[in-house]
């Protein structure tokens, strides 16, 4: 095949779809959009208009991956991987020195531990229960009648964050309903619950062994007020994800078949972010 | 003589009044916000029905949410835990019973009581909604169907639905896609009852439960819960012919009336 390598990965969360446009050393575009019923149908749309935005013609795309737990509605995907394996790819090429990544979606928390090239040592996953996970912000964003993205600004603003001290996403509810008619400011509340994600996602990556380096991936870890606790809770270099988080799994996708079968020529150069600022993301 | 047993939980408080050990009134409120106002309301509720004081009970003693303070406040002369009431509460509607399944609307608690009623063991879930009450709150929410409707649905369905998560968000979300897919809320009613009653039969398995079985608290209303409970476990559930949520009140008042007896009995020593 002729002309710089062009690919895209999609991921159908839980909770969100990603798409992630990947040209040979940039991100060319992406799509964030809630994942609904009729999702199998919207994608085609969705990558039609994506590619057209970035100026690609359609025979350049060399590939579609798919990914995450509703990948296999993605018609058009040339191939199917695992949510894991493919954040362990986004992980091995941002980010190559990094050994740990921790996952955190819109039902699950994920540690994956990562070698060198971008491969699984091993994993751990929770899936059993909504606790720590995005479902936790949904539900509050619905509670308190605020959007989801709105929700990380208002945790900034607390003065005095109120700790939820269930686990349960369905216990700590009503505790922060109880909080907030006791006229408990509105984000304190919030980044009381952010506190308590970052809690049990930093107690999912205290399991990991050897570990020097880690990165949080997923929507969750664009709450700056979780990261924030999860970077205190957690005995280990923090290294931002230099992409946007949640589009990790999506950006793994893309990158994978690219791995496999590398020609000199075509593939990709060493990405943006291998030297990340430190900071936050 | 009268005794008094409160039980303040997190949506609901009773208080039951014995005269010796004959039930003469009860009562059962929606919880306030404050477990004191609760059991202050209640207490009134029972001692008015008789036209008595709080100076006409002997001995009262308060359980459940708050029941420390409750004694504090001078409410109550003596707290004792939930799990302690609910296992004497049930042997003394029926002497046989060993093992108690108890149901709340927050929590779940597996109790073993021995000969005399006295506990033995326990295991208690208070950290997961799943199978507790907070549970079959949110289907019934989510299904549409009113509490008290649940189990007799779910009995009525010929090909019930298979759940796949334990998280009562998951559960929802499933129960959300069966409505989706047209399946009859007769069969998702029985789904939901049977993952409730994998979770609770989980736990009672941890006390490894003997003959008699009972169970009290709000979800033993739930027929098809009870049944699907009795075949997991393989024991029939004791009908106690009592309202499964006063038992805990119920065995406040018993161990008030208890104690009452024996304080007496000890005077009478003192005495002679």
């Amino acid at each position: 095949m002729s002309g710089p390598l062009i690919s895209l990965g999609c991921d159908v969360g839980a909770a969100f779809t990603k798409l992630a446009l990947l040209g040979p050393d940039r991100l060319l575009g992406s799509r964030v959009v809630r994942t609904t019923g009729r999702i199998a149908d919207e994608i085609d749309g969705l990558v039609g208009a994506l590619v057209a935005e970035a100026g690609v013609q359609p025979g350049d795309l060399a590939f579609v991956g798919a990914t995450g737990s509703g990948g296999a509605q993605v018609r058009l995907a040339d191939f199917y991987e695992d949510e894991l394996t493919c954040v362990a790819a986004a992980v091995g090429y941002y980010l190559p020195d990094t050994e740990l990544a921790l996952q955190i979606g819109g039902q699950s928390i994920c540690s994956v531990q990562v070698n060198g090239d971008g491969e699984v040592v091993s994993f751990g996953r929770n899936d059993k229960c909504a606790a720590g996970t995005g479902r936790f912000l949904e539900m509050m964003s619905k509670r308190l009648n605020e959007p989801l993205a709105r929700l990380d600004d208002l945790a900034a603003r607390a003065a005095q964050p109120r700790d939820v001290s269930s686990q349960c996403v369905v216990f700590a509810e009503s505790e922060a309903i109880s909080h907030i008619n006791a006229g408990v400011p509105v984000p304190d509340i919030v980044a009381g619950i952010c506190g308590s994600i970052g809690r049990i996602v930093a107690s999912q990556g205290r399991r990991a062994r050897d570990a020097r380096l880690f990165t949080l991936t997923g929507g969750v870890a664009r709450f700056r007020s979780v990261v924030r606790v999860v970077r205190r809770r957690l005995d280990l270099e923090y290294m931002p994800f230099p992409q946007d988080p949640q589009l990790a799994a999506a950006l793994g996708a893309a990158l994978l078949e690219a791995d496999d079968a590398p020609t000199p020529a075509s593939a990709p150069g060493p990405g943006p972010g291998t030297a990340p600022p430190d900071g936050e993301v | 003589m009268f005794y008094l047993g409160i039980d303040v939980g997190s949506l609901t408080a009773e208080a039951i009044l014995l005269e010796g050990t004959r039930v003469v009134a009860s009562a059962t409120i929606a919880a306030l916000a404050n477990p004191l106002d609760s059991a202050q309301e209640v207490r009134g509720r029972v001692l008015g029905e008789r036209g008595l004081g709080p100076v006409d009970v002997r001995y009262t003693i308060s359980t459940g949410y708050g029941r420390e303070a409750i004694q504090t406040e001078g409410i109550a002369q003596q707290n004792l835990s939930e799990i302690s009431c609910h296992g004497y509460g049930a042997w003394c509607l029926q002497p046989r019973v060993r093992t108690v399944i108890d149901i709340g609307g927050q929590d779940a608690k597996a109790i073993r009581v021995d000969e005399r009623g006295g506990l033995d063991r326990f295991a208690m879930n208070d950290k997961c909604a799943a199978g507790t009450g907070h549970f079959l709150e949110h289907m019934s929410r989510t299904l549409e169907v009113d509490l008290d409707e649940l189990g007799p649905l779910a009995l009525s369905a010929r090909r019930p639905v298979r759940m796949t998560s334990r998280c009562t968000i998951f559960v929802e979300t499933e129960v959300l896609h069966f409505l989706q897919r047209g399946r009859t809320r007769a069969n998702i009613a029985a789904g939901v009852a049977d993952a409730m009653a994998e979770r609770v039969s989980a736990l009672a398995r941890r006390v490894h439960p003997v003959a008699e079985m009972t169970m009290t608290g709000g979800v033993a209303k739930n027929v098809a819960v009870r049944r699907e409970v009795e075949k997991r476990l393989g024991l029939p559930l004791a009908h106690l012919r009592f309202d499964p949520q006063l038992v805990g009140a119920y065995g406040a008042a018993r161990l008030a009336a208890r104690k009452g007896v024996d304080r007496l009995a000890a005077r009478q020593e003192v005495d002679r």
